[in-house]
């Protein structure tokens, strides 16, 4: 009688056989071991985590936001696994609009704080925060900049003047969304690191790490006109952030991008050097309108993880959670 | 440098810094608009035109009063069109020999006479008296206002960009960054030929004579002369005077000497006064210093000045071209793009009309807008721009906002604060934000979301008031955009962001615009039934502010998912 009760399919078969066998049970079982077969499949086909030697793929780290952001970094390596000393490097946090932290659509300036004196800890020679600002540029930057005057160093810029943008082949499609205008520091830089803030977006579902990189264009309106979830997958796949920090601190949950809408506090940073998987797991992890969602139902982040850009699965990634 | 250069200089300086820099400092103590309210046809013009004016005319007469006192000293101090002159004609002289002034040069060079000033001045009053302004053609101060703003900025701006762009990559290397990430904007106007080739002209006559423009046209020059006739200070010459002709040669306004030497007097000794502007040229000119300027309070001795010799035949011209102007202003009142026509059917109004907040009812906003590009100036966002002939050629240079150029901010009220008539209201902000300039309207056969079912939702992202509505429609796979007209303001930022080319999908036009005359704008919206508030969407509540609702969109389609998610 014990045996019947192991969850082991072989030895559910003999149960089986041994019972009589109805046609229910028969397709039940069947079904079963098509499913068994397919993870089987999917556990083959996939491999589990690119980095060997504890380094996990994704750290997903609750506490104060600028202490979690670190902690969040180090678990992955620390900063200078993506920072080599003299690098320039430029980080991309959200700060288009002219809400304060209370609204949750920019990201918090303490993490964007954190992550520079990181860059600047890992030896860069020069590092610039940067966005494209949807709002007027001075007011929308405002908060990050006196964060940020602790360094004594003009870092954050928001540039919406064409002349800080290079015309630039972003692929070698023959069609569709290949070139728009990139920012000439970005084109640049050694080392492009996402900081966006967990928000969710009327057009594309959530608005993380691989979304943000559209404030690093020029002209992010024709991006509407190409289909916005290809020239983001295209946009991300040319620009490709070798780290992504997600501030999910406080998560704007609906009505996003520009708020206001119902705000969670979660009071955690998530980072990944793949940025389709911080993005993924940042969608799994939050309530979106009061549910929750699988990464596979943001169109983007399943393009991305299709083209073989990052992955979504995060089920096989090694996510390593602790609490600051 | 002359005492007369140094007043011109700082003049000068003051207008242009005024005009283009506006920094609040400077403004609190001068307004930019302030050279442009001393114009005396300026304000006389608008005054005639629409007699409700009055308040803004104590300048003016303050100017005219002044100017009995101590001559045409405004044309020659003051005014940046003649200080533009006084440079201009310099220039030419090196590259064009002139004869210089002789007695009667009126006779020999063809000139025109002196008179046409009076001319332009009876046009514009004529005009003016049936409500048609024709300020902006011949007001010195609108001439140059638009040059200076809307030509001479412009290209400075292009020139100082073109600077930053070369001196960038430098900068970057030596991290420099305030000079690495300055931007210099570049503004852009419409008509631009126009006014250039106006002033050209203006600068080109003087080819044929020295301040060409205030001795010939200027009508603010010819009712400053109608006030100095009888001036006080004047022009004295002593007996040491050696009849050399210097003082002529010098005198640019050939204010000096005359054909009348009836009373004996030498014709150096003789002065213009309606011409004279009080430069004091003849003073520095004369070797023997026998020229000073003193004030005489009545004249036996002292020449009465040059007046016209056949007094009736010039006021009969002059009563002609006053009703040339009446003319003109009939012609354009019964034109097919009359801003006097009745209300309702019938009107036309051009869909590119789109007045700043807080002009004008169209009638008073064109009888006193001076066409002189302050407001244009002034606009951040570069979308006041001047309007062709698309409202007919009395309206030309007066301003409108263009938001495929720039969309108009609703934070801002710079229009209404530096005009210097008026003609834009100079609203507080909370008025301001209720002057509803027009309403936007879908093109839903253009649109990324209506047409082609694509994701697209800029106009919500961007719309300051919240006035795009997305709707989940049967039979359609994605929400579409609609405009509610209450909550829209016309600023147009839906369609400055609109990625559709070259018609936008998303169109303001001057539709519902709110245009009073007195009284508050925010009343009158909410006797429409506007609803014009910046910010949050109605409806909608954070759970953290209220910590009761949690708010969930109501578009949710039949599977259940918000916006943006997948199956």
């Amino acid at each position: 009688m014990k045996m019947h009760q192991s969850n082991d399919p072989l030895t559910e078969v003999i149960s089986l056989v041994d019972r009589k066998l109805n046609r229910r049970q028969f397709l039940k079982f069947q079904l079963k071991g098509t499913l068994w077969l397919a993870a089987g499949a999917a556990g083959l086909s996939l491999p589990g985590s690119l980095n060997a030697g504890g380094v996990p793929d994704i750290s997903v780290v609750k506490g104060n936001p600028a202490a979690a952001t670190r902690t969040a970094v180090e678990l992955l390596g620390g900063m200078r696994a993506f920072v080599k000393p003299g690098d320039k490097v430029v980080i991309k946090p959200n700060m288009s609009f002219v809400n304060g932290v209370e609204n949750a659509t920019n990201t918090r300036p303490e993490v964007v704080r954190e992550l520079v004196a990181m860059v600047k800890e890992a030896g860069a020679s020069r590092v610039r925060v940067l966005d494209n600002t949807l709002c007027q540029p001075k007011p929308s930057i405002a908060q990050i900049k006196d964060a940020c005057q602790v360094f004594n160093e003009d870092i954050i810029h928001a540039l919406t003047d064409y002349s800080f943008y290079k015309p630039t082949k972003i692929n070698d499609k023959w069609f569709g969304f290949n070139k728009t205008d990139v920012m000439k520091d970005v084109l640049t830089a050694d080392c492009l690191i996402a900081a966006p803030t967990a928000k969710s977006h009327h057009a594309t579902g959530v608005s993380l790490s691989m979304k943000g990189m559209m404030g690093l264009v020029f002209d992010r309106w024709t991006m509407h006109q190409q289909g916005l979830d290809d020239a983001i997958v295209n946009l991300a796949a040319f620009l490709k952030p070798k780290l992504a920090v997600v501030d999910a601190s406080r998560v704007l949950s609906t009505n996003g991008p520009r708020g206001p809408g119902e705000i969670i506090t979660m009071n955690t940073i998530v980072a990944s050097a793949d940025m389709v998987a911080a993005d993924a797991k940042t969608v799994e992890m939050c309530t979106w309108y009061g549910k929750r969602f699988k990464p596979r139902q943001i169109k983007h982040i399943r393009l991305a993880h299709e083209q073989g850009l990052g992955r979504m699965d995060i089920e096989n990634l090694v996510v390593k959670q602790t609490t600051v | 440098m002359s005492f007369k250069k140094i007043i011109q200089g700082f003049s000068f300086t003051l207008f242009f810094l005024a005009l283009v820099w506006s920094p609040d400092p400077l403004l609190s103590l001068w307004p930019s608009d302030g050279f442009l309210r001393m114009d005396p046809i300026a304000c006389l013009g608008t005054w005639v035109a629409d007699r409700r004016f009055a308040p803004l005319l104590w300048v003016t007469g303050l100017i005219l009063l002044l100017s009995i006192v101590l001559g045409r000293f405004f044309c020659a101090y003051l005014c940046p069109m003649g200080i533009t002159i006084d440079f201009t004609d310099h220039l030419l002289l090196c590259i064009h020999h002139r004869s210089p002034n002789k007695p009667g040069d009126n006779h020999v060079n063809h000139l025109p006479s002196r008179r046409l000033k009076y001319h332009v001045l009876a046009f514009i009053l004529g005009a003016a008296s049936l409500g048609v302004s024709f300020v902006f053609i011949a007001s010195p101060l609108c001439l140059i206002t638009r040059f200076y703003g809307l030509i001479i900025y412009p290209a400075f701006t292009f020139l100082a960009d073109m600077g930053l762009t070369a001196l960038r990559p430098v900068a970057d290397r030596v991290d420099l960054t305030a000079v690495a990430y300055a931007v210099v904007k570049v503004p852009r106007y419409d008509l631009q030929w126009v006014t250039f080739i106006s002033l050209l002209a203006i600068f080109a006559c003087g080819l044929m004579a020295p301040r060409f423009w205030c001795r010939y046209l200027c009508p603010s020059g010819a009712l400053l002369a109608i006030c100095t006739r009888r001036t006080i200070l004047r022009r004295q010459v002593s007996p040491d005077c050696t009849q050399c002709g210097l003082c002529l040669q010098h005198c640019s306004m050939d204010a000096i000497g005359g054909d009348n030497k009836a009373d004996g007097k030498a014709e150096y000794c003789m002065t213009d006064h309606t011409e004279c502007i009080s430069c004091l040229a003849c003073v520095k000119g004369c070797p023997a210093r026998a020229v000073s300027f003193a004030f005489v309070c009545e004249s036996a001795h002292s020449h009465p000045g040059r007046l016209p010799e056949k007094i009736s035949k010039g006021r009969r011209r002059i009563v002609w071209a006053g009703l040339s102007g009446a003319m003109a202003a009939i012609l354009t009142l019964t034109g097919l793009k009359s801003p006097h026509s009745d209300p309702g059917p019938g009107s036309i109004v051009h869909p590119a009309m789109i007045r700043p907040p807080g002009a004008l009812p169209e009638n008073v906003f064109l009888a006193r807008c001076l066409g002189c590009g302050t407001c244009m100036q002034a606009c951040p966002t570069n979308s006041l721009q001047p309007l062709g002939v698309a409202a007919g050629l009395s309206a030309i240079f007066s301003p409108v906002i263009t938001p495929r150029r720039g969309p108009c901010d609703p934070g801002c009220n710079a229009c209404g604060r530096v005009c210097p008539t008026g003609a834009i209201a100079p609203l507080p902000m909370m008025e301001k934000l209720k002057a509803k300039v027009g309403t936007a309207r879908l093109f839903r056969q253009k649109c990324l979301a209506w047409e082609l079912q694509k994701k697209c939702l800029i106009c919500d992202e961007v719309c300051p008031f919240d006035a795009i509505e997305f709707r989940k429609l049967p039979g359609q796979p994605i929400a579409v955009p609609f405009v509610n007209e209450n909550k829209c303001a016309g600023c147009g930022y839906c369609e400055h962001f609109c990625p559709v080319r070259a018609t936008p999908a998303i169109v303001v036009e001057p539709m519902l615009a709110i245009r009073l005359y007195a009284g508050s704008y925010r009343a009158a919206a909410r006797e429409r039934g506007y609803s014009l508030q910046l910010g949050p969407k109605t409806g909608v509540r954070s759970s953290v502010d209220s910590g009761l609702e949690k708010w969930y969109p109501s578009e949710l389609d039949e599977s259940g998912l918000p916006p943006g998610f997948t199956k």
